[in-house]
């Protein structure tokens, strides 16, 4: 079917306000947060908003029937071209899609449909003092449906968690136009091991099995209190090991966060105000409950950290937290400022490794920046071993370029030969399949199969995942 | 200067991560919600625009007037992105290529002649039964308005029969102890619309010790053709201001007006040079212009008259967006009401969200800014306050017709008008 007709069809379906279809609406969903897109943008054939299951069964259905492929999308904050109509094809704006259909505080779960972002709904759940803790950097801009495809976390996941725990059941709509809900029809229970987990094989899935269409999510008390330790290394390997004293101390933290010295730098130039002390690495301990176990955690914290470390200082003190903190919630644009006509590019950007490797990783990465003369700037979640990497490039300069694909490559086969893996939360969309092999070997052939059995026309999110 | 040249154009493009922070704070995103209007987008279009793939063209220029330029977008922007002026700078690149997708008539002619701008307003409020619609088509106005006209001449607030400089001498004296010579720069909308604001204006400073002066040549700021694409004719205004209020020894040059004071702002001024090599000479006017209210609490720090208040007024206050987003001034007109001895200030949430207003915005996107609106004025109702101030005419006009639609007894009012009511009471008593 020719592009014309497929616009015609749409919109003969759903009207004009759910369909964009001139060349020029098109243009603005060929992009994401990925690196990928800033280099070879691609537009879709037609942008449909749907406003209920009905909507988007009718498009899979048109779509099954005539080959088109279909690619499910929430905000486009995914660095990973996750959301891209790479083949051309019907690209579902599901962000527009954002009704909270019901807080169920008694039973401690929300029902939401895909578009909701998920600053709004801890915002709404505040108010019965919940949470949905997984909290990932782009809370205020990503919608719950790309957290559920992309099996999202953040900063907390080392206490919570990432987005899969939480999830209940969810609707799904199928390659072929079928309504299917995972986790049981009518279940609301906590626990549940009744039938084949298509839930946790829908949760990380990127699009490729179905779309989201509704999702019931498990919520947690708000804890009460928060406290905020900041340690500083004049030795890096001496980071990870008072990580690993801290747990074995008995505590686990809500958040523990590294910036190196790359990362240290960026924030002092980007903000010479913030002044964070030059060392080889800074650590950043949270810990969240009631004020008595805040306070109990904090004082051990101290303790133990404090025999690696040049210095610690603990604060539960609103404002004294938010200045701890706010080195590390600019380093990512901070990033930037290591170099005078620099850009941030989101790429290589996500490797996970074991804990006890953190340090070798982060020193190889820098040696792996020098060798291709590309500036990189390391911070990440060290408490669960996600090492974010923000190579600093001019992205309009194609030697640049060529050279920081080369070292984003290094990077991804690093983490595998680390014994750690490409992707720790952002997922592998377009930009991570070729490792797949690298990465599961036979076990592809196994995925490739479970896709067959969902979609055996191929029509969803093609070419994405493996 | 050309367009692929200008300076965010060239370095600020490529600094666009595409996060989404901006579209998360977008308020016409808010209501539209697909990529199309959100900021990011536009950051992406210019770069479009930039490289040559797409072309200089009206449905380009819609997409990007569809933007209020709040700056909300820009002041979040973690890459420190002027997503506003790239924004402008590619309209008036449209502009240029394409003129039939601007507003020349109303713009070129009327905004940049005084004269022909106050006859016009004056003419409009003559003939107001007549209708703007009427007077626009007689003019050969009717690009301004495609489609929502009739809507829109709703908005515009009956106008007064005489400008405020029709009421205002040219040199106003200190009363008392002379302290600063201020030279008032009297934009448009307060001239034409808002004369009261004008006339309390220059009864505090002179009252706080200035000799004012209105110079009689000077010219719209050039707001509003930056946000209709009108570069060139934007930076021939400024270079034309700034000559006339350098011909005269002031000390400060002060706007009441959020967007005139924007417009005359160092950055603005530096983002409008262009090739123009008079930096010098624009810099030494720019780095003189204050806003009032910052003036008045920060400069001559005023004191009212104490008295005895038995029951205070409840104010609530809105921020403009070229106050507080482009100029990052939220307290000083809050710090101003204060310290008026009737006023209660009360909070809104969300104060310092635009209202949709923008200048042309309400009244060529009517619907779109009654949205974005009726939320505004939803959070300013809640706080019960029976005034609600703000110190932008356009914002004013906007919020007026806002408290019409919502059926709400408030005047809206410059928080210096409630300072100089308060003045002139306690004189009085004397
Ligand atoms: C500044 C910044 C910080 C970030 N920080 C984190 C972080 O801390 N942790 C983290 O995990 N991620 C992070 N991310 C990555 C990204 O925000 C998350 O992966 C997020 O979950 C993506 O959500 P989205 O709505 O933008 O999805 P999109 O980018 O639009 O889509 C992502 C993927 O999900 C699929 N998809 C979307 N909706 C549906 C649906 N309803 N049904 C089926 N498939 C769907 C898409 O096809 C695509 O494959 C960050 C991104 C940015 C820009
Ligand atoms: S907030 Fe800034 S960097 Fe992020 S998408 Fe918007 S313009 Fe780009
Ligand atoms: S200036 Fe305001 S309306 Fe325009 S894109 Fe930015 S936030 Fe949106």
């Amino acid at each position: 079917m020719d592009k014309a007709a497929v616009k015609n069809e749409l919109v003969k379906m759903l009207g004009h306000e759910k369909v964009l279809s001139e060349d020029l609406d098109l243009m603005y969903y060929s992009y994401d947060s990925s690196f990928l897109t800033k280099l070879e943008p691609a537009n879709p054939t037609a942008v449909v908003m749907p406003r209920s299951t009905e909507d988007v069964a009718q498009v899979m259905r048109f779509a099954f029937e005539n080959d088109i492929p279909v690619i499910p999308r929430g905000a486009g904050t995914g660095e990973t071209g996750g959301c891209i109509a790479l083949r051309g094809g019907i690209v579902l704006d599901l962000s527009t899609w954002d009704e909270i259909i019901e807080i169920d505080a008694s039973n401690m779960q929300v029902l939401v449909r895909p578009g909701v972002i998920h600053a709004k709904l801890n915002e709404e759940l505040a108010k019965f003092n919940l949470f949905f803790p997984p909290d990932p950097g782009s809370s205020q801009m990503c919608t719950i449906g790309g957290m559920v495809a992309n099996n999202a976390s953040g900063l907390r996941a080392v206490k919570y968690g990432t987005t899969e725990q939480y999830i209940l059941g969810l609707e799904v709509v199928l390659a072929n136009g079928d309504i299917i809900t995972t986790g049981g029809m009518k279940a609301k229970c906590i626990k549940n091991v009744s039938g084949l987990n298509l839930t946790k094989l829908m949760v990380g899935s990127e699009g490729v099995l179905g779309v989201v269409t509704r999702v019931r999510l498990r919520c947690w008390p708000k804890p009460r209190a928060r406290g905020i330790a900041m340690a500083v290394f004049d030795n890096l390997d001496e980071a990870p090991a008072a990580v690993l004293d801290v747990y074995q101390a008995g505590i686990l933290p809500s958040g523990i966060e590294i910036l190196d010295s790359s990362a240290i730098n960026a924030v002092n130039s980007f903000k010479p105000q913030i002044n964070l002390p030059q060392a080889e690495a800074i650590l950043l301990f949270e810990v969240d409950g009631n004020p008595p176990g805040v306070e109990f955690e904090g004082n051990i914290i101290k303790e133990v950290v404090g025999k690696r470390a040049r210095t610690v200082e603990w604060s539960t003190e609103a404002k004294r937290m938010a200045e701890l903190w706010e080195g590390r919630s600019i380093t990512a644009t901070a990033a930037a400022r290591v170099k005078a006509d620099g850009s941030r590019i989101f790429a290589g950007e996500d490797i996970s490794v074991p804990l006890s490797k953190v340090a070798d990783t982060l020193r190889q990465i820098r040696a792996l920046g020098d060798k291709y003369g590309i500036k990189v700037v390391n911070y990440g979640h060290i408490g669960d071993g996600n090492v974010h990497t923000a190579p600093v490039i001019n992205p309009e300069n194609p030697d640049e370029v060529e050279k920081v694909l080369q070292l984003v490559d290094d990077i991804h086969r690093l983490a595998v030969e680390l014994e750690g893996t490409t992707t720790g939360e952002h997922g592998v969309g377009a930009v991570r399949r070729q490792y797949a092999e690298l990465e599961h070997g036979l076990a592809v052939k196994y995925m490739q199969g479970v896709k067959d059995a969902f979609d055996a026309k191929g029509i969803m999110n093609p070419g994405k995942l493996f | 200067m050309e367009f692929q040249k200008l300076p965010p154009v060239k370095e600020q493009i490529m600094k666009c991560v595409r996060c989404g922070k901006c579209r998360s704070v977008c308020p016409v995103f808010e209501q539209i919600r697909n990529e199309t209007a959100a900021p990011r987008g536009h950051v992406f279009m210019v770069g479009m625009l930039r490289d040559g793939i797409v072309e200089p063209k009206q449905e380009v220029y819609e997409k990007l007037g569809n933007c209020l330029l709040c700056e909300t977008c820009s002041v979040n922007c973690p890459s420190g992105i002027d997503i506003h002026e790239l924004n402008a700078a590619a309209r008036s690149y449209i502009y240029d290529k394409n003129p039939s997708a601007g507003k020349e008539l109303i713009f070129d002619t009327m905004w940049t002649r005084p004269g022909f701008l106050r006859t016009t307003t004056m003419l409009m409020g003559g003939v107001q039964k007549l209708g703007l619609q009427t007077l626009a088509r007689n003019m050969g106005l009717t690009k301004i308005l495609p489609g929502d006209m009739p809507k829109a001449e709703k908005i515009m607030t009956s106008v007064p029969t005489r400008s405020a400089r029709k009421q205002i001498p040219k040199f106003n004296r200190a009363k008392g102890e002379k302290k600063y010579t201020v030279g008032y720069f009297l934009g448009c909308a307060t001239d034409l619309l808002n004369p009261e604001i004008a006339k309390a204006t220059v009864n505090i400073l002179t009252h706080f010790g200035c000799d004012v002066i209105i110079p009689k040549d000077m010219k719209c700021c050039g707001m509003p053709h930056i946000a209709n694409g009108k570069m060139d004719t934007a930076r021939n205004l400024m270079a034309h201001n700034v000559k006339i209020f350098n011909s005269y020894n002031l000390d400060y040059i002060i706007s009441d007006c959020a967007s005139c004071s924007s417009a005359l702002a160092h950055k603005n001024v530096e983002f409008l040079l262009g090739g123009l090599k008079i930096e010098d000479e624009a810099f030494k006017f720019s780095d003189k212009v204050m806003d009032l209210t910052t003036f008045l609490v920060e400069v001559l720090d005023i004191k009212l008259p104490d008295k005895n208040v038995t029951k205070k007024t409840r104010v609530t206050y809105h921020d403009p967006c070229h106050l507080a987003n482009a100029q990052g001034i939220k307290d000083a007109p809050r710090e101003l009401l204060r310290r008026i001895p009737e006023v209660e200030l009360v909070e809104m949430p969300g104060a310092n969200t635009c209202c949709g207003g923008s200048g042309t915005y309400s009244l060529t996107h009517y619907d779109l800014s009654m949205k974005i609106l009726d939320k505004k004025m939803d959070r300013a109702m809640s706080t019960g306050a029976a005034k609600l101030a703000t110190c932008c005419p356009s914002c004013t006009m906007q919020l007026k017709y806002g408290t019409v639609r919502s059926h709400w007894d408030c005047e809206v009012v410059h928080p210096v008008v409630l300072a100089n009511r308060s003045l002139q009471q306690s004189l009085v008593k004397k």
